[in-house]
């Protein structure tokens, strides 16, 4: 039975995808409906953006969505490489490639979203 | 003589040849925009977060957003990002509560009913995108055609 298996950092990564992936339908949804829709592309610039991330809310919002929508997409960057690279030691590099890009372009945008904007500094 | 089979050759044969009609459609679909989705997504974490290390830039990168080619993009990014939520419910709710639905005829039917629920709910989106698309980049506002129109 499936509920005897012990699980591994694989069987944990099966159930995130399924879980992120449910989470992210109105999460994500809801971001580019509402930025690109909605408010449309041509009425954002950096004093929109700024007003959005003095908000504690939006940020937590922007937050999750960096940490579910990101996550969900490199684990399945690396699913798609599993099914294209069968050599273990391959596999392993090309795994810890992307935990390591996964892990920078995170941090980058975690930092930003923390700091917020800086419209004051445009030339 | 024949190339050495790959993996790589292997999986893109697969991919190519496989003929498991809807299921094999999804799931090419399926990674289709989810590859697409994330390669958005990575340039788009890094764009806006010139908002804080670049100011500057951040004016520049909206500016090729709101150009022809990446609005028509934006609007198979709706697409995209819609039809993959749609599809990757059914896998997860087939998954995880319903497994005796993961039979041949059912999915193709779920398969289906997926792609029509996406279409669905990304044509109004597209819609406005592209009417918005019409008015700022072309001067063209779709509206003032309308016989009730303005």
């Amino acid at each position: 039975m499936a509920s005897q298996v012990k699980p591994n950092f694989e069987t944990t990564a099966w159930r995130f995808m399924r879980y992120s992936g449910i989470l992210l339908i109105p999460l994500a949804w809801f971001h580019v409906y509402l930025q690109d829709v909605i408010v449309g592309v041509h009425a954002i610039d950096i004093d929109y953006v700024a007003v959005r991330l003095a908000d504690a809310g939006w940020v937590t919002y922007n937050f999750l969505l960096l940490l579910f929508a990101f996550a969900h997409g490199m684990y399945g960057l690396r699913q798609v490489m599993f099914d294209l690279v069968h050599k273990p030691s391959t596999r392993r590099i090309l795994s810890i490639l992307m935990l390591i890009f996964w892990l920078v372009v995170s941090a980058i945008g975690a930092t930003a979203l923390a700091m917020g904007a800086r419209p004051e500094l445009v030339q | 003589m024949a190339a050495p089979s790959t993996p790589l050759k292997n999986t893109v044969k697969g991919y190519a040849t496989y003929m498991g009609r809807e299921g094999h459609y999804a799931f090419l679909l399926h990674r289709l925009t989810g590859l697409g989705v994330l390669l958005f997504l990575t340039i788009h974490i890094l764009d806006t977060a010139t908002v804080y290390f670049y100011p500057s830039l951040y004016q520049h990168a909206i500016e090729l957003y709101r150009a022809t080619p990446f609005m028509l993009g934006e609007i198979g990014l709706l697409f995209a990002v819609i039809y993959h939520g749609v599809n990757g419910l059914r896998i997860a709710v087939t998954d995880m509560w319903l497994p005796k639905r993961w039979a041949i005829e059912k999915q193709r039917q779920a398969v289906r009913i997926t792609l029509v629920v996406a279409i669905l709910l990304w044509a109004p989106g597209a819609l406005v995108m592209f009417y918005n698309m019409l008015l700022h980049n072309f001067h063209v506002d779709l509206l003032a055609f309308l016989p009730f129109g303005k």
